[in-house]
This record gives C-alpha cells, sequence and structure tokens, in this order.
C-alpha cells in the first residue's frame, strides 16, 4: 500500500525509528486509561450496587415517611393511609441487629406481611404463610435474605442468634427470601415482634407509601408533610438510594481524580514525545515545508501521530482497565478495601459508553499533550532550521504572563466553594499550579544549573574570581582548590551541567512527567502522614482510660444495661470509670439524623477528651443544653460556635448551645456530644454502650480484663480493649484504606520515569555527533556514561527539588481544601522527612541509572560513525 | 611520528556483519610521517579516507599490517588503551566541527587539557596562548552557536592543538566554510603545526586545500600514491 509521504514521514516514520520511544509514550496513556477505568468501574460498580440496595428496601413504594431518629409514633399510621392520594401503605420497623455468635450486623425489618407484599411482590410467600397461620408470622421467626443466607450460611430451621442488650435471642429461620426481595444482609420478621424484641413499642421507623395513578408525588408528599411532626420527613426511595450513596462519595471521587493523575502525567508524557521529536525533527520538517507542505499540513501531522499513540494506548488501557476492575474487585472489594462498602457484594458489568469516555479521555490527554509540540513544528523557521548547527530551539524560553495568569487562576480556583459537595474547584487549583510549575521549570532548570556550575566546576569559579567578587566565591573556590578530584572529573559534571543549562528546554522535556508525578507522590505523601500522625494524636486524646468496654454502636440492638455498667464500675481494681450512649437526634429541616454521643461529661473538661478547634465566646443560655458539634456538623449544617439550635432527640424538641467544635475523623456525617445527665434527662434512655475504665495505679490491667470477661455474659459480643489495641486497630483501618493510593502514585512516578529515559534516549540520538566527537578527543566509554549519569541524576535531581517545592504546595491544597471539603475534617501539617529524603535519593539515583540504561548507544561503537558521515 | 605499514581493510559486502563475502576497502596502504610533516590525503569518494582516518585513530582495527604512533603499536593495545592514547597524542579537526554547544569557546579548548589531567592553571594559560593564536580572545565567553562558521573551525583547530599532540587528523575541515574563512584555517592549521612540530593528515577534496600541505597523497585501490609536492 502506497501511504501519503507526509503521513509517512511525520507519523509513521517516527513509529519506525523510535518504537521504543513511541511505545512508552504508549504505554503511558494505556496505564492513565487504565487506571483510571479500572477505579471507575469498580466505584461505579459499588455505587450500583449500594443504591440498587437503598433502593430494594423500598420495593415498589413511591414515598417514604421516615421516622427519624426517635421513629415515628403509630399513631401517625392511619393518618397516612388516610391522606388523600395515598392508595397503599406498610409499615416497618428496621433493627440494626447484633449477631450474637460473630461481629457485624444485619438489618431486621419489621413488616406486616400482607402489607409489605403489596410493595416486595418477592415477599407474596411472607402472606401465605401469614395466612395459614394466625395472621401474622409467626414470633422469633426470620426470614432472611439470599445474600445474608449466604453469608451466614443459613438455611430453613438453622438459628439466628442476635443480641438485645447483652442478651441473646435466637431467631430460627422460616425460610430463604427470593434474591429479588432483599439486594443486601437483611431478615423479615413480624413488626410486632419486631417492637416488642427491640424496644420499640408504639413506633415505627417508616412507613412506605404507593400512591393513586395521576395522584401526583409532590402533591401527597405536600399533604403527608403537613400532617407530620417536624423530626419526621418524606423522602423519595432514590433520594435514600442517594443518601446510602452519599457517604462513600467524597473517598469515591478523590480516588477517580487520584487515578486519573495517571492520565494527566501520560498527557505530559506525550507532551515530552512529541516535542522531543519536533525538535529533533527540526531539519525535516523544514525541509518538507521547503518542498511544499503546508504549515496546517504539518500541524495535522503532528496531531494525526498523537492521535494514533492516543487510540492505541486507550485500546490498550481499556482492555487493561477492565481486567483490573474485574480483579480489583474480586480481590478487595468495591471500596478497595476502605471499608466503606463491606455489606454488599459488588456485581460486575463494563458499559459501552464508559469504554468511549475512557477512550476519548486517553486520545484527548494525547492531542492536549501534543498541541503545543505540533505548533510548534508548523512554526519551525525553514531558512534557519536548514542551516547546520540550528539548536537555537532547545534554548529555554520564560512565559512570565502564562505562568502567572496560571498561578492567579489557581489561587482563584481555592476561594470556590465546592460543587456538588465535591472540591471539584481544589481539583482545578492542583492541575493548574502544576501547569504553571511546568512552564516555569525551563527557567528554574538554566538558573539552578548555571549556579552548580559555577559551584562545582573549577574554570567557572577561577573565571568568577577574575571578576570583582565576594567572598562567598573566594570560599567556593578555595573548597574546589582542595578537592582531590581531577579535571577530568569536574570536566564531565561541567559538560553535563553546561548542557543541561544550555538545553533546558530538552531538560525539562524530559522532567516535566517526573515533576508532574513526584511533585503528586509528594503531596500525597505529606497529606497522608499529616492525617495519620493527626489521627494518631487524636486517638490518645480521644482515649485517656485504660480500658474500655464497648457494646453495639449507633442504632444498633446491643448495649449495656446501666446496672451491668455500675457493676463494672465497682469491679476490684477500678479508679473509675465514664459512659457513652450513642444514639441518634433530629435537626428539623434535614433528612438526615445526626449521632449523638451522649457521655459523662465535665463541662469545663470537654477539652481535656476532645480535640476542640473552636470554642464559644458568648455565655450559653440557662434554658440550652450545652452541646459539642464535630466539624463535619459544622460544615454540613452550618452550624457554629456559641449558636442556639433546636434538636429533636428522645421525641422531645430541646434547644442547645453550640460550647464547641470538635475534629473527629470517625463519624463523617455530623455527630454532637452532650452530658449523659442532660440526654438522659431528655430521653429517659439510660443504656451504656460504652464504659471507660480507669485502672487504679497497682492493678494489673490483665487481671481487670479477666474480671470483666468474667463479670459479662460469655455468649454475649462486645469489644474489650486497651488504648494501645484500639490505635493499632485505627491505623492499620487507616493504612488498609491508603494502600490503593500508593499504588496509584508508585505507577504515577513509574510513567515519570518513562519521561526520563525516553527523554535521554532522545538527546543521545540528537547529540551522537556530539559524543562521537568526545570519543575521539579521548573520552572513555566508563566516561561517557559517568557523564549520562550524572546528567540522569542531575535531571533526576532537579525533577525532585521542582516536584517537592511544588508538592508542598499541591499537599496545602489537599489538606486545607480537598480534604476539608471532602471529609469535613481538619489534620495538622506534617511532612514525612525521612520517606522524602530516601524517595528523593531513590528517584535521582533511578534517574541516572535509567540515564546511561537509555543512552547506553553513546557508549556504542555506533557512536563513533556519527562523525564519520564528515568522513 | 607516525607509521602505517601494509595496512589492509575489508568489510562485509551485504549488510550485516554474517560472514560471506568481503569488499576490500584498503590494501597495502603505507604511510610514514615525521614530526612536524603534514600530509594531505586526497581520493574519490569510497577510496577509503575515511576508514584509513579511522584505523590511524585507533576506531577501528586493520585486518593486516600495523600502525606505530610515536613508536607504539596500537594494533596491539586494547580500547582503554587506545582511547588514553588517541586522549595525549592526537587532536582532531571535523568537517562539522562537533564544538560543544553548551561549553563556551574557551571551555571547548580547554577541553583536552582537562581530559589529559593539566592543572587548571596551566590550562588557563595554554588556553589564552592558543584564544590568541586563532584571534578569538575577545569571543572567549560566547556560546559555539554565536560564531560564524568560520570562527567555530578556528576553535576546532586550536581545541585540536591544546594539548600538544603530536598527531592532527583533519577531516574536510574546509568542508562547510567559505573560500575566504577556508584559507583562513587552513594557514592557521598549518602554522600551528608547524609551530608545536606536531604531524598532520588532512584528508581533503579540495587542491587548494592540499596545495597547503608538505606533501599530497592520492589514495587508490592499489594504496598511497605520492602526487605532486607543494613546499
Amino acid at each position: 500500500m502506497r501511504l501519503n509521504p507526509l503521513i509517512d514521514a511525520a507519523v509513521l516514520g517516527p513509529m519506525r525509528s523510535s518504537p521504543g520511544r513511541i511505545g512508552l509514550a504508549v504505554l503511558a496513556i494505556a496505564l492513565g486509561v487504565a487506571l483510571g477505568l479500572a477505579v471507575h468501574l469498580i466505584n461505579r460498580s459499588a455505587a450500583d450496587e449500594i443504591s440498587a440496595a437503598a433502593r430494594s428496601l423500598y420495593g415498589l413504594a413511591d414515598l417514604s415517611v421516615q421516622g427519624g431518629s426517635e421513629g415515628l409514633d403509630e399513631r401517625f399510621y392511619p393518618l397516612i393511609a388516610r391522606t388523600q392520594g395515598v392508595q397503599a401503605v406498610s409499615p416497618i420497623v428496621e433493627v440494626q441487629a447484633r449477631y450474637a455468635d460473630r461481629r457485624g450486623a444485619i438489618d431486621l425489618i419489621g413488616a406486616d406481611p400482607f402489607r409489605v407484599n403489596r410493595f416486595q411482590p418477592a415477599l407474596a410467600s411472607l402472606a401465605n404463610v401469614a395466612a395459614e397461620g394466625p395472621g401474622v408470622l409467626e414470633r422469633d421467626v426470620v426470614y432472611v435474605s439470599a445474600a445474608a443466607a449466604r453469608e451466614l450460611g443459613l438455611q430453613r430451621g438453622d438459628a439466628l442468634r442476635i443480641q438485645i442488650g447483652l442478651d441473646v435471642a435466637a431467631f430460627k429461620v422460616g425460610g430463604v427470601l427470593p434474591a429479588a426481595a432483599f439486594r443486601e444482609r437483611a431478615g423479615v420478621i413480624d413488626i410486632a415482634d419486631a417492637q416488642q424484641r427491640f424496644g420499640k413499642l408504639g413506633k415505627l421507623s417508616r412507613v412506605d407509601v404507593r400512591i393513586e395513578p395521576g395522584a401526583g408525588v409532590e402533591r401527597v408528599r405536600e399533604r403527608l408533610r403537613a400532617l407530620l411532626p417536624a423530626s419526621a420527613s418524606v423522602a423519595t426511595p432514590g433520594g435514600a438510594a442517594d443518601d446510602a450513596l452519599r457517604l462513600s462519595r467524597a473517598y469515591r471521587s478523590n480516588l477517580t481524580a487520584l487515578a486519573l493523575v495517571a492520565l494527566f502525567t501520560g498527557g505530559f508524557f506525550v507532551y515530552s514525545t512529541q516535542a522531543l521529536f519536533v525538535l529533533r525533527r527540526r531539519r525535516e520538517f523544514a525541509v518538507l515545508h521547503a518542498l511544499g507542505v503546508t504549515r496546517a499540513q504539518q500541524l495535522g501531522s503532528v496531531l494525526a501521530g498523537s492521535v494514533l499513540m492516543g487510540a492505541l494506548g486507550a485500546l490498550l488501557g481499556c482492555a487493561i482497565g477492565v481486567a483490573a476492575a474485574r480483579f480489583g474487585l474480586a480481590r478487595l472489594g468495591g471500596d478497595l478495601g476502605a471499608g466503606y462498602f463491606s455489606a454488599s457484594a459488588s456485581a460486575f458489568e463494563v458499559r459501552a459508553a464508559e469504554l468511549v469516555v475512557f477512550a476519548a479521555l486517553g486520545v484527548a490527554a494525547a492531542i492536549t499533550g501534543a498541541v503545543r509540540p505540533a505548533l510548534e513544528a508548523a512554526r519551525i523557521p525553514t531558512a534557519n532550521a536548514l542551516k547546520a548547527g540550528d539548536v537555537a530551539s532547545a534554548q529555554a524560553r520564560a512565559h512570565p504572563v502564562f505562568i502567572l495568569v496560571t498561578a492567579l487562576l489557581a489561587g482563584a480556583a481555592l476561594l470556590a466553594p465546592p460543587i456538588a459537595d465535591l472540591p471539584l474547584p481544589g481539583y482545578a487549583a492542583i492541575a493548574l499550579l502544576l501547569i504553571a510549575t511546568v512552564a516555569a521549570t525551563p527557567v528554574m532548570v538554566r538558573i539552578i544549573a548555571t549556579r552548580a556550575l559555577r559551584v562545582f566546576t573549577p574554570a567557572h569559579s577561577v573565571a568568577r574570581l577574575t571578576r570583582p567578587s565576594g567572598a562567598e566565591e573566594t570560599k567556593r573556590s578555595s573548597w574546589l582548590r582542595r578537592s582531590r578530584r581531577s579535571p577530568a572529573q569536574f570536566l564531565i559534571l561541567e559538560i553535563a551541567l553546561a548542557q543541561i543549562a544550555g538545553a533546558a528546554r530538552y531538560a525539562t522535556l524530559s522532567v516535566a512527567a517526573i515533576i508532574v508525578s513526584f511533585s503528586l507522590m509528594t503531596s500525597m505523601a505529606i497529606m497522608v502522614t499529616s492525617f495519620r500522625d493527626s489521627l494518631d494524636a487524636w486517638i490518645q486524646k480521644l482515649l485517656p482510660a485504660d480500658i474500655y468496654v464497648r457494646v453495639g454502636y449507633v442504632g444498633q440492638s446491643a448495649y449495656l444495661e446501666p446496672e451491668t455498667a455500675d457493676s463494672l464500675r465497682r469491679l476490684p481494681g477500678v479508679a473509675r470509670a465514664e459512659y457513652s450512649r450513642f444514639a441518634q437526634a433530629q435537626i428539623p429541616g434535614e433528612s438526615r439524623p445526626i449521632t449523638v454521643i451522649a457521655r459523662t461529661l465535665d463541662e469545663q473538661g470537654a477539652g481535656e477528651t476532645l480535640w476542640i478547634v473552636h470554642e464559644a465566646r458568648n455565655s450559653p443560655p440557662a434554658s440550652a443544653t450545652p452541646i459539642w458539634i464535630n466539624e463535619a456538623a459544622a460544615d454540613l449544617y452550618r452550624w457554629g460556635s456559641g449558636e442556639v439550635r433546636r434538636i429533636s432527640i428522645g421525641g422531645r424538641e430541646i434547644d442547645t448551645f453550640v460550647r464547641g467544635v470538635w475534629r473527629d475523623y470517625e463519624h463523617q456525617n455530623g455527630a454532637l456530644v452532650m452530658g449523659r445527665d442532660a440526654y438522659v434527662g431528655s430521653t429517659g434512655d439510660r443504656a451504656v454502650n460504652t464504659v471507660w475504665l480507669w485502672a487504679q495505679d497497682d492493678a494489673p490491667l490483665d487481671r481487670l480484663r479477666a474480671e470483666i470477661r468474667d463479670l459479662l455474659p460469655t455468649d454475649a459480643q462486645y469489644d474489650l480493649r486497651t488504648p494501645q489495641e484500639l490505635r493499632r486497630s485505627s491505623l492499620a483501618v487507616f493504612d488498609r484504606t491508603f494502600a490503593v493510593t500508593y499504588l496509584l502514585e508508585v505507577i504515577a512516578v513509574l510513567i515519570g520515569l518513562f519521561g526520563i529515559a525516553a527523554g535521554m534516549s532522545a538527546q543521545v540520538l540528537a547529540r551522537r555527533g556530539e559524543f562521537g566527537a568526545l570519543r575521539h578527543l579521548g573520552f572513555t566509554r566508563a566516561q561517557v556514561g559517568a557523564m549520562l549519569a550524572v546528567e540522569g541524576a542531575t535531571l533526576g535531581a532537579l525533577g525532585v527539588l521542582v516536584g517537592l517545592a511544588a508538592g508542598a504546595l499541591v499537599s496545602l491544597i489537599l489538606i486545607y481544601v480537598v480534604n476539608r471539603q471532602s471529609f469535613h475534617w481538619s489534620m495538622d501539617l506534617s511532612a514525612p522527612g525521612m520517606l522524602l529524603t530516601l524517595l528523593s535519593a531513590g528517584l535521582v539515583a533511578m534517574s541516572a541509572l535509567i540515564a546511561v540504561l537509555a543512552g547506553r548507544r553513546a557508549m556504542s561503537g555506533d557512536v563513533v560513525a556519527a562523525v564519520k558521515e564528515d568522513w | 611520528m607516525l607509521y602505517v605499514d601494509q595496512i589492509c581493510k575489508s568489510f562485509p559486502a551485504g549488510a550485516g556483519a554474517q560472514p560471506g563475502p568481503r569488499r576490500p576497502v584498503l590494501s597495502g596502504v603505507t604511510l610514514r610521517l615525521e614530526p612536524g610533516e603534514y600530509v594531505a590525503v586526497m581520493g574519490e569518494s569510497g577510496s577509503g579516507k575515511s576508514t584509513l582516518l579511522n584505523l590511524i585513530a585507533g576506531l577501528d582495527t586493520p585486518d593486516a599490517g600495523r600502525i606505530e604512533i610515536d613508536g607504539q603499536d596500537i594494533s596491539a593495545l586494547d580500547d582503554a588503551a587506545r582511547t588514553r592514547l588517541r586522549r595525549s597524542k592526537l587532536g582532531f579537526v571535523f568537517q562539522a566541527f562537533h564544538l560543544l554547544p553548551y561549553l563556551s569557546v574557551e571551555r571547548n579548548i580547554a577541553l583536552p587539557l582537562a581530559l589529559n589531567g593539566v592543572a587548571e592553571s596551566d590550562a588557563q594559560r595554554r588556553t589564552e596562548e592558543l584564544l590568541q593564536a586563532v584571534g578569538l580572545v575577545e569571543r572567549r565567553r560566547a556560546a559555539p552557536r554565536e560564531l560564524s562558521g568560520g570562527e567555530m573551525q578556528r576553535v576546532a583547530v586550536a581545541r585540536a592543538l591544546a594539548h600538544r599532540p603530536k598527531l592532527v587528523l583533519a577531516d574536510e575541515p574546509t568542508g562547510n566554510l567559505d573560500a575566504e574563512a577556508a584559507a583562513e584555517v587552513l594557514a592557521l592549521l598549518r602554522a600551528q603545526l608547524k609551530r608545536d612540530r606536531a604531524a598532520g593528515v588532512l584528508v581533503t577534496h579540495s587542491v587548494l586545500a592540499a596545495s597547503t600541505a608538505d606533501r599530497v597523497l592520492r589514495l587508490t585501490r592499489t594504496g598511497l600514491q605520492e602526487a605532486t609536492a607543494f613546499a
């Protein structure tokens, strides 16, 4: 097949002549696409599963009346049923039931079998069972979902043991529900049984509603709202599914953003490859132009080459991405080990549109990276480029206006609020900052290399001494004079540094990708260390006692009776004890309840066990209950210290006064701390979830643990831990959560190292004549290798230096903007000095090694032939 | 100073280095040069001029025969020893100059001195001397790209002579220069060779350039033959 000569020269020619470099560019794009697609597919699969699971709870319901934190008084039930436009209703009592014989909990749904089957046709069998008996489901009988049966290994006739308080209740498995009924771990019991068993007499968790055709969802919703107390809300099943997704959205979006960093780096890699290609083939482009190829054709040919690279990379990336997603989902789960979606078994499905989008992103990254080189190819001054020794294009050019505007835009983005609750302006600021950094790099490279040349090479120092100069230069020169290194060794350093300073643009092209990836690695390392150190300090602050006994959590069936908690307090060796209880309160106008931590608390000494970040300056009104809200609550509900707000708790509405805002890494959706006495006074609930025990000075903790075990029922599930154990397990969870991010960073840095390899090999080709001349002048192969190593190490060091500086700035954005907007938690800045030093040293060494490997052609006999072209 | 004794060299006739028929390039070439003697080698394209220079420079090895430089048989040396010999006793002038683009004029000239371990102060003195000799004192700090072709080749000549080599190999040093600049460079090269009593081999197609040498040799299939003499 005869090809257009232009396409052959500008598109296919480079692919044939530099398959290694082009292959690396294709691989860089492929890795970026693969990572982005894999993380997206995993996230989307998990999100679909969560959404479907949440949606499946509501069956065919159009609306759901949510009872709020304390549940809905069942007297509202007939009112709801009689509301105009309501066709059918189904009352539900929902409980998080703790397993008695293993960790974890199951959703127990108390339902009326004759009503729920109108919403969940798959539950029709329950109505048949009830119709054959006394009209209700048998007491202590549970029908488990297919997912629960599979996970717990249950079948008809088995017992499901549930912990209620510290007691154990055994439910007989009456059957396994069809898979269409509920997608997640759940069990259905009779509604009256649920109310009685779990202390919810007269209360309903929600009432599912189907409306009459043509009644209008919004109209019925308004009628219901008018009917209900402020603590209740009317949600759509879709809204409930969104709420379930929202819990993990920030984590998922951050992970996707991190995965796309690899694509971003891949784009820079294409930029480097194409720019080096254009620089190296300057004369070819000039010849083509002289022969009549138009500027537009030249521009198009370079872009066409990039489209081809991008398309190949995108195809490969899609294949790798789908395989990686399938593997990740199977091995790590839908949350990649972070612990968000433990209840969901994610299904895997790939949609054509997703493949198209990510493939397009890959091609777009390749095109974006190639735009500037393509424009330069089209602007090459033909006459100059046809002259021998034309090297002007390798000169560094400053773009002060572009850099300034980009930096200003980055600053402006930081001031913008989050978009759709996501820190998108923060991400934009990071991208702009990195672009500005890369744009400023040629000038920085030239300045640093020129300075280094003056400091480290005797000739330049001596030359400077001939001019009037300060003591500093005299000192430098005397240092150099004392050095035992031979002039030849300095010569290697001098040539390498002069090459980098003189060809700063080449150097920048080689290090652009490594700057981007290393700055992101640095920023992540600083952010993760800051987070980990802050978490560690937070745990230690929050856990002042010697032993913690924890039974159950928010909304769960397990708890300690106050008498049992008192018995723990009276154990020999216990100096003192405090109690806490997890509950929920409703903020009027908000659909979600807020977590309440009711603690034995000395109001004045709250700061001793809470990390207070802001305190109220004004005095509390006498009638208001003092509370301390976490940072998430402050952000989500726009609540501040010193404010008085009304909340609904235990069926009562009380005024609260925000005494302070505290740092909290546990409750991402808002939590408040209040005194136990105030809580008990408002709710009458005296149950306890956690007992904090301080041991007497001489009391051995092991004995105290043994006594606690003796006191509590042997078949009850509880956590008995020291602060050290809690700290260890918390940090282990933290490390597991961030394990995937480390992997993503390493891949991004690998792509960056490709950049140095490609840059060096391209330069060695371009400088063959120079290397040939050096070999003629008496440079040994080892000296040429040493020179390349010095160049590689210097480029690596420049990449590291610029990357560290940019990474430090990006880390500030991550810590103070992205994390704050995503997860609503603050942290103290903490840099991992040793880790960054080791990473920097490793990267410099890798760069030196890669430069020698990539440039081994410069040491081969072939290079001598470069000057033979003249002979 | 240089003794080339009956050297032969052939290359594979086809592509690659597979065994098979070989194409002879040099057959029984003999050449002797005394210190300070300057010869020009002329010949048609493909006559083996570049091969001869490669062999003399120790960048390639002959199939037969021997080459002595300053009494040392380079055929018996390994690559590292040949590199050291080239570094200390040979100088090169290329058609395309091959100056290091990011070193200044004076650092390009000083390059062989540093490579040979000459002390910085001595190197500076020698560089200064050569800068004056080639008339580029004012341009010492300039980068090669700021020079004209003639100036670049003058720097290349200074670099070739900086470490006082015993033998200078010049390949078409005026191939990229106009007539005036070429004449300047050739005169400079001859003068410097004579002053340092270095032997010189000039490969050229130009009769005018060859006329600046002491002797002119023509390279043919049968070896090197005396063409005519200019003195």
